[in-house]
């Protein structure tokens, strides 16, 4: 026995082992994951997970996402401190919602501590706020010249919703209500209309909030308390589900539940249904799971956590749960995987061209467990008498470079009063507004003052 | 009866290799005993437990080899065989643990069940074998300079 040969094998057992964790992770084009029926490949689990880390740089002087031909997008706002949430008044204000997470998850595995530095990079370096701001446009050139703070320091707070003579936020553990007409520059108190369910880990913090069209119900979504329940089943009470909240005394039910981690909440125009695009589960490869768009049905379970996509099991929740998976629907439209889609809004009487009437708009974020990035635009969706129609296609770029140097991430999305799309940036601390150049066909709302 | 050997890296008189040694075996047999548990019982602190325990195991392995090479390269010019075996063994538990750590690191009941409980279980066979030639080393060349 060679004894020096022996000393050899240790190194060379290592690199064999590294190299079985490395190898082999195969990565689809994406288009294969986009509409009703994705592409799956079979789940994989790996010594280390594919990842990309945006390495975010934010926007040169001058420089802006990309837009189709037809359009032009100018920076509404800049040198915001994490802009996550937008939402168009009818007088022509713009609310936005500057927030960061509570940070209230702790240590408990090793990993936890390597992620952390890991994905330290891929935020902006201006550490975000947690205000309602007010932007104004005074002299109609499609960049605010007047911003107010409305309210500051709240609970990491997400969505926005103004409807009825109040303004209703969700902080990450409750909703709140103020007194409030389009026009009004200041708040008084607001009251706690009811609680979210937050607790002391809140890892999907982000609660997003929507109204019905007849305004008598609210609805609020709340992600998963985990990545697929490391944390355990017992933290995900109330989770991975959207709430439906009575709008006046703020009695609240579960709506529909297994969604993993709903934003974007939505009605769409035509068809009246509640939309929301949700979070997939992540580490079981470049190409797993789609994230998704999909209409809310009362009452309906979406899988999370026994099953993704309809009835495809995840080995990794023990106890399983057959009857559950059994009970789990497929979403409607997939967008493909790790795309972080976090906004969602429809055209609906917009300045936009005839092509873009009616179809959704769909922020999305942009990955981390992929090796190359996905995301990292504003994805267009037509539809067509309230459902999907066809492939989505960027409809803002230019967020990401394919070696992860980003400048921007976006997170919400909406309409403004004249017809633009506004676009929350929380990467490039921007709220971008893309505007049609030609004026609106016959037909369309005229722009709003 | 030759020459004991003589530890190089020592604190009044007590290797250091020795004072670190015990970490290792204590925290790779108590994270099969956790990936037991969770593999019985599904509940999460388990394979929680499991994952400090072979992180801490391999850091303070690493440790221990350091000083262990010390001693047994530059200590003494008489290298027993058991020795090597010792080492050997001891450098491939190391690498069997570190795959462990990433194998713990996966969300939910594929950190354990199958990969990371069969890995633990290697761990703890690895570690009977050289654990106890460390000992003969310890007792028989270190103490006495009997070469058994």
């Amino acid at each position: 026995m060679n004894p020096r040969l022996l000393v050899a094998a240790g190194p060379v057992l290592a690199l064999a082992a590294l190299s079985l964790g490395g190898c082999s992770k195969e990565i689809i084009d994406p288009s294969r994951q986009i509409g009703a029926d994705p592409f799956l490949p079979a789940p994989r689990q790996f010594l280390l997970p594919p990842m990309g880390i945006a390495n975010v740089v934010g926007w040169k002087d001058g420089q802006t996402p990309t837009v189709p031909a037809g359009f032009t997008i100018t920076a509404f706002a800049s040198d915001l401190a994490g802009p996550r949430r937008v939402l168009g008044l009818p007088n022509g204000d713009v609310l936005v919602v500057e927030s960061g997470g509570p940070g209230l998850e702790g240590v408990n595995r090793p990993k936890d501590i390597i992620y952390r530095m890991v994905l330290s990079d891929s935020h902006a370096g201006k550490a975000p706020a947690n205000d309602l701001l007010l932007l104004r446009d005074t002299d109609g050139d499609g960049r605010a010249d007047q911003k107010v703070v409305l309210a500051r320091n709240l609970d990491s707070p997400f969505g926005i919703v103004v409807n009825g003579g109040h303004l209703y936020v969700a902080e990450t553990g409750d909703i709140l209500r103020w007194d409030f007409t389009p026009g009004q520059t200041s708040l008084g108190k607001p009251v706690k209309l009811t609680d979210l369910p937050k607790g002391t880990i809140d890892h999907h913090w982000t609660k997003d909030l929507t109204i019905s069209p007849d305004g008598s119900r609210l609805y609020a979504g709340v992600g998963s308390n985990s990545n697929i329940v490391e944390n355990g089943l017992n933290a995900e009470e109330g989770r991975a589900a959207i709430w439906e909240i009575h709008p006046e005394d703020g009695a609240k039910r579960i709506y529909a539940s297994g969604l993993r981690n709903p934003n974007g909440l939505t009605f769409n125009p035509t068809s009246g249904q509640l939309w929301t695009v949700v979070n997939g589960r992540d580490e079981l490869g470049n190409d797993l799971v789609p994230d998704y768009m999909t209409h809310v049905q009362d009452g309906a379970f979406y899988g999370w956590p026994w099953s993704y996509y309809g009835q495809h099991v995840d080995k990794r929740v023990k106890p399983a749960n057959p009857a559950m998976v059994k009970k789990a629907i497929p979403p409607d439209y997939a967008l493909s995987s790790h795309v972080a889609a976090l906004g969602l809004t429809f055209e609906n009487g917009s300045a936009f061209p005839a092509q873009y009437k009616g179809g959704a708009f769909v922020g999305e974020h942009g990955s981390w467990d992929r090796e190359k990035p996905n995301g990292y635009q504003v994805a267009f969706v037509p539809f067509a008498n309230g459902k999907p129609s066809g492939k989505a296609v960027t409809f803002v770029g230019g967020f990401t470079d394919k070696d992860f140097t980003v400048r921007g991430r976006p997170v919400g999305v909406g309409f403004d009063a004249s017809g633009a799309l506004l676009i929350a940036d929380d990467g490039g601390n921007v709220v971008w507004r893309v505007a049609a150049k030609t004026r609106a066909p016959a037909g369309a709302k005229p722009p709003a003052h | 009866m030759s020459e004991p050997i003589r530890p190089k890296a020592t604190i009044g008189g007590i290797p250091i290799h020795a004072m670190f040694v015990p970490f290792p075996i204590v925290c790779f047999i108590g994270a099969l005993v956790t990936d037991i548990a969770y593999a019985q019982t599904a509940n999460i602190q388990w394979s929680n437990f499991s994952a400090w325990l072979i992180a801490f195991g391999t850091l303070f392995a690493g440790i221990a080899a350091i000083f262990g090479a010390i001693d047994f390269f530059f200590g003494s010019h008489d290298r027993p065989a058991i020795g090597w075996v010792h080492m050997i063994g001891n450098l491939t538990l190391f690498v069997v643990a570190l795959v462990n750590n990433f194998v713990h690191a996966r969300d939910g009941w594929t950190s354990v069940v199958p990969t990371g409980l069969t890995l633990s279980v290697i761990s703890v066979l690895i570690l009977i074998v050289t654990g106890h030639l460390g000992h003969r080393l310890s007792f028989y060349h270190v103490v006495v300079g009997d070469r058994r």
